[in-house]
Parts: structure tokens; sequence; C-alpha cells
């Protein structure tokens, strides 16, 4: 199920919220009506937190996270730090860390198992990313851009990307990240896609510029169209992943 | 192209044109992060003609460009320490939807309104209204835009009955309501909306030509549309424009007049000042948006106005651009 929504007439709404399996993050101010469609689609399974970070409301762009923690930029202060780690669930390690390139969301894009990085990042915060989200690291870029976190999206089941990349990069990351991944855009055309998309396995939230057949294209690649909520998904994988064997 | 001899070499160069300590410590602060590189040249050039559709059209629209090229051209400067720019005026079209939609995001207030659809329609009239960008630009950028929206003509659309909506409500003046319903109600089909938003920095040299094309084109209209309501859509009895300006705190209260020598109102555009003398009736009404506050400016609140003026009073209106901008 896609949802399209915008903040305070920008759709630039994976600029102010961030979105995981196990919780989601939204802006403070702009009005109640942002907050209020995250709620509708997912208070009954995770908790969606208000928050600032460093100050700013543009949370999507600055943290990184996936089910198992969240990171959080070198500026985010203590008492924002305090109030994440209070309304987050246990299972999820948040974790400030000290990164000269403060914008995490513009540098990492993960899932519950893998991330892209920024090819400048420390070496530290590598290990940390690897550590904190529980996830395999690689240094890529996407379509010729090193913000890797801004150009694309990617959930457990599939992936958008910029939508200049080449067939040959499409292979290549999909091998890496080991989900499908499509070439497109959101909202109208615009290529940075992360901005206007945040996404998890079940749900999607896009701006309201989006056109159908953008909608589409997220629908089909992240299989939302009959999607669960995860925790019942994992439980089939793993049966299934018994099996295999 | 025909130079003339430069006129105003010795004032443009230290000095910004601007006209209000307001609106030069704006433009100073969006200007001065400019590279060391090059200058300031402001320069017309055919409008992209290959998006009109009209025969007629295409040969006075070359007439224009030519004698305002030359007038504009004279006004080509060399100055250190700021960025050069060739601007060039386009009809408006769908690719421009972005750029439009980010400089008319604060158009009403912090309401949360169809802002999409209200792009869509300027950008759905080629014939009149226009684009500015930069020659060359790889980002396409949007500079600035004008047009003209016949309020009847759209008064169906979602966008335009939310615009409505909007101010009616925020007009608290309560003779100028009964105007203002009327206008939007009886006489809607001979009101069009001005719409006319740029980027702070923007040279003021570029004004007269911007509005002397806009209200040529409505002109124009009026006679190469293809269907006669069409012609008639754009025979405008009254101009609305919604715009922003700046009110000093104690002018209520001192019965409009303030001390110090202050100016009680102050106007974010030159255009404005002209237009509302020129107003049958305007009124203002307190604005909520978050805006950055220059030290200037303490004094004053931010507020949006709304005039009226009537077609007729146009050719005033751009005389008194011209003599503004080119003193």
């Amino acid at each position: 199920m896609t949802t399209r929504l915008q903040y305070e007439n920008n759709c630039e709404i994976g600029v102010f919220s961030k979105l995981t399996n196990a919780y989601c993050l939204v802006a403070i101010g702009g009005s109640e009506n942002f907050y209020s469609t995250f709620e509708a689609e997912l208070a009954d399974v995770i908790p969606v937190v208000k928050t600032s970070v460093a100050g700013t409301r543009i949370i999507g762009r600055l943290c990184a996270g996936n089910k198992n923690g969240l990171l959080l930029p070198h500026n985010t202060t203590d008492q924002e730090l305090q109030h994440l780690r209070n309304s987050l669930p246990d299972s999820v390690v948040v974790q400030r860390i000290e990164e000269r390139l403060s914008a995490l969301g513009n540098c990492i894009s993960c899932n519950d198992h893998v991330a892209l990085a920024h090819p400048d990042l420390d070496k530290e915060t590598e290990e940390l990313i690897a550590d904190v989200l529980g996830v395999e690291v690689f240094r890529q870029t996407v379509a010729g851009n090193i913000l890797v976190g801004s150009y694309c999206t990617f959930s457990n089941r599939g992936g958008l990307v910029h939508p200049h990349t080449s067939i040959e990069d499409l292979d290549e990351l999909s091998t890496l990240l080991q989900v499908p991944l499509v070439a497109g855009t959101v909202n109208r055309g615009s290529d940075v896609i992360a901005a206007g998309l945040t996404v998890n396995d079940w749900t999607a939230f896009c701006g309201s510029d989006t056109t159908a057949t953008e909608l589409s294209v997220i629908e089909s690649v992240f299989k939302l169209r009959d999607a669960k909520p995860s925790a019942l998904v994992d439980e089939m994988r793993k049966s299934l992943i018994d099996t295999y064997v | 192209m025909p130079r003339k001899p430069k006129k105003h070499s010795h004032s443009l160069r230290h000095r910004l044109v601007t006209f209000s300590p307001f609106a030069r410590s704006k433009a100073m602060a969006t200007r001065n992060r400019g590279a060391t590189k090059v200058i300031e040249k402001p320069k017309l050039q055919n409008k992209d003609l290959a998006t009109s559709s009209f025969n007629g059209f295409k040969n006075n629209g070359k007439d224009k460009t030519q004698q305002s090229g030359s007038s504009a051209s004279s006004d080509d400067e060399e100055f250190e320490g700021d960025v050069q720019a060739d601007f060039v005026f386009f009809d408006p079209k769908p690719s421009d939807f972005h750029g439009v939609k980010v400089l008319l995001q604060t158009y009403l207030d912090n309401l949360q309104w169809d802002l999409s659809g209200f792009v869509d329609l300027i950008l759905g009239q080629p014939t009149v209204g226009t684009v500015v960008k930069i020659e060359n630009d790889e980002d396409d950028a949007v500079y600035s835009v004008v047009s003209a929206l016949n309020l009847g003509r759209y008064k169906d659309s979602k966008c335009v009955l939310e615009l409505k909506d909007y101010l009616l409500k925020v007009c608290r003046d309560m003779d100028v309501k009964g105007k203002l319903k009327s206008l939007v109600g009886e006489h809607v089909q001979d009101v069009g909306l001005l719409v006319s938003q740029r980027v702070v920095n923007l040279p003021p040299q570029l004004l007269p030509p911007l509005y002397n094309g806009l209200f040529d084109e409505v002109e124009w209209a009026t006679e190469d549309e293809p269907t006669e309501e069409l012609q008639s859509s754009f025979r405008f009895k009254f101009y609305l424009i919604i715009s922003k300006i700046y009110k000093h705190k104690s002018a209520d209260q001192n019965g409009g007049t303030v001390k110090n020598g202050e100016e009680t109102l102050i106007y974010n555009r030159p255009e404005d000042e002209i237009f509302f003398m020129l107003s049958s009736w305007s009124f203002s009404f307190p604005s909520h948006a978050q805006q950055v506050t220059a030290n200037e400016l303490k004094n004053y609140r931010p507020m949006g106005l709304v005039m009226v003026v009537e077609a007729s009073k146009i050719s005033s209106f751009r005389k008194q651009l011209h003599s503004l901008i080119d003193e």
C-alpha cells in the first residue's frame, strides 16, 4: 500500500521522515496531517515517533537506520538522543556517531541486511554501521553520484534507483544487495529518490506529486500490492530457508 | 545588435539597484556568494517561438524582442565580484513544473492547497506567461515566473476554489470583503489573477520587459486565441494581485503614522508600490509563514497584500515602472 502525502506543501517527504520495519520517525512542525497519515497506516504495528535531529526538521536526511539500529550525526542534541532511546523499542540500538559527513541519510542507504555507503566515509564509521545496523557494508556510487543515500532507496524486497543508472550498474547493485532493482523517478520526474519516497517491507509513502505511473512502478518493485507487516513474513522466511537446506 | 552608450555605469558599479534598505540587504546577502568571475548582463533574446502556435503571434514576438533587446543591451556593465547571467525569456512549458512550483511555495502563505494544480494551470497557458531562465544553464533553473490567469476560465479547478476561499477567509476588512465577494462571484469572468514571483536578487532591469511582455501577450491573446471564448477570456477588466509587504508594528496603533521617520509600509517588490497607488481597493492580512527577518526589519510585521487594479490603469503602470527602474 502506498500513500501519497505532503509536508507543508512540500512533496519531499523522505526529507522529513524515516521509515523502517521497526519504527517510524517523523519531523516536528508542519500540520498534524503529516503525523496522522503515518499514524493511520502504522500505529498498530510500529511506533511513530515525532522528533527533531540537531534541532532541524530534515531528519530523514540526517539519520540512517533499519530495524536493528539507528545512527545519528554528531550534532544531535543529548535531549534528542534520550528521547529517541526512550521512544524506540529496546531491540533498536540508537547510536550517535562522530563522522565528518553528518548527513547520514544522504550517505548511507540500507535495509535490514545490506548497506550502501558513501565512498568517503571513515573506516570507523563503516565498522559502526556494520555493528549497529547489523549489515554488510559496500562502498558504492549510484549513477556516478556519491550520495548513495539520496539517489537510491531499497527495502528487503526491492529497490528504486536514480533514473540514469546504467543496466550494468543496476545488475551489479542488484547482485550486491540481493534484491530486484529498478531505475525510476518519484514526484513527477524528480531523480532524488530517497527525498521523495520512504519505504519499508509492507508500506511506502511518497510525495503527492508522484504520478500514477511512478506509483505503479514503486508498488511493483517493492512488492507492496499484497504485503503484510514483516514480522509475519520473517516467520515464513525462516521456515522456507530451513527447507532449502 | 546596436548598443546605446552606457548610462548607469557609475551608479551600478558599487551600489545595487534596489529601492529600500531592506531590499538592498536581501540582495546583498544573496549576491555576495558569487564567484569572482563575471558580470551581470541582463539581455533579452527571442522567446522560445517553437512553443507558440499562432502565426500572428510570431511576428509580434519578433518585433517586441527587437525593440526591447536594444534597450536591455544598453545595460551591459562590467563590475567585479559578481556573477554573469544572460537571462532568457521563455514560454511556460510542462518541464518547468518543479522550478515554478518552488517559486510559488509561499504564494498563499502557509496554506496547504493544490499548488501542483495551480502550477499546471500556469504551464498550460504557453501563450500568456513568461518563465525567466539563464542561458545554457545545466540545471535549467527558473528564476522568475509571470502569468495572468482568468479566474472565470478556471473557476471549477480545485486550486482556484481553494484560492478564493482563502482570500475570503483572510479578508478582515468588511467593506472590502463585499467588493471581493462580487469580484470572485459575479464578475469572475473579467478578473485576471496576476501571478509574478521571482528570486529575490533578480536584476530589476528585467522588470519592465517582463511586465511589458506579459501585458502585450494578453493583448495579442485577445486576437490570436483559436476560439472566441478564449479570446474574450483575456479581455480582463480587473487584475487581482496577491503579494507580500512589511508593515511597521506600531502603524495601527498610532492611527497609520509612524514616528522616527520610518516607513509605514515596505514593499518587497518595487512594482507593488506602483500597483498599490493605482489600485481600486486592497486589503492586507497578517502572514504566518516562517520568514528570515533582517535586522532592519525587526520593527516590521510581514503581511500579505491583495490588490485589485483596473485594466485601464495598466498603461500608466507600464510607464511608471519604466521610469522607476530606469532612474
